[in-house]
């Protein structure tokens, strides 16, 4: 049995103490807040973008993109402040970062199956509703990709503030 | 705290039985409850058994029961 998680390069990563800063209460917090704002923007855009009549535009590409790009630094954010229990091979997590990864993926079970039924449910209705099928295809991604991201968000909102390095200190 | 009477740092620990120093904090603080592989590691790495690191109830300091027992 091996008793010592292995640190690969993404675990380093993960571990390393300049990223200290991303892994308080208050940063998981805020990361959690703007991406869902993000998603239910890049939502509310695509709905009222499948309101009219000319569907597909390239400025609702634009925004869709800049809503993307600007997704990969809140997603890093959000990630170097949980560790990234969700993206780290099993081997390089100990016990409790593996129960912590569980109990976020089996408490959000079920808004998980919802998003998802609602993705599936919500581009079928828009692209038979509107005929904007692309569109529909970008509204079904984005509930999609939320349900997928809900243990993330549980757990950052969850996690307690891990304890002080300074803790560390021993009594001379 | 037992750690700190041994003078045996979060991650002197944290590597002596295979999991993150965070992980030793948040046994430290109470948040986390071990497995029992767990605690038998712990155990063995201060050389004590396994109820005299763990209890249900609060444990005194191992440096004032040792006092306490001295003649």
């Amino acid at each position: 049995m091996t008793t010592s998680p292995d640190q690969t390069f993404l675990a380093r990563t993960f571990e390393d103490g300049r990223y200290a800063w991303t892994r308080t209460h208050r940063v998981r917090i805020r990361a959690v807040l703007a991406e869902a704002a993000l998603l239910g923007a890049l939502v509310v855009a695509t709905l009222v973008q499948a309101l009219t009549d000319t569907g597909w535009t390239t400025a609702y590409f634009l925004v869709w993109s800049a809503g993307m790009l600007l997704f990969i630094p809140l997603h890093s954010l959000l990630n170097l402040g949980i560790r990234g229990v969700f993206d780290r091979g099993r081997h390089s997590l100990d016990e409790h970062q593996e129960g912590l990864r569980e109990q976020s993926h089996s408490r959000v079970g079920w808004p998980m199956t919802a998003l998802t039924f609602a993705a599936w449910t919500g581009g079928i209705a828009l692209a038979s509703g509107t005929g904007h099928t692309a569109l529909a295809l970008c509204l079904g991604f984005l509930l999609w990709f939320a349900s997928g991201l809900l243990p993330y968000w549980h757990l950052a909102w969850t996690l307690p503030d891990e304890a002080d390095e300074a803790d560390d200190a021993l009594p001379v | 705290m037992l750690r700190a009477e041994r003078r045996v740092s979060r991650k002197e620990l944290a590597d002596g039985v295979g999991v993150h120093p965070q992980t030793v904090g948040y046994l430290e603080r109470g948040e986390y409850s071990p497995s029992l592989a767990l605690a038998l590691r712990i155990a063995r790495f201060f050389d004590l058994p396994v109820e005299a690191v763990f209890s249900l109830d609060p444990l005194p300091a191992i440096g004032s029961e040792l006092t306490r027992r001295t003649p």
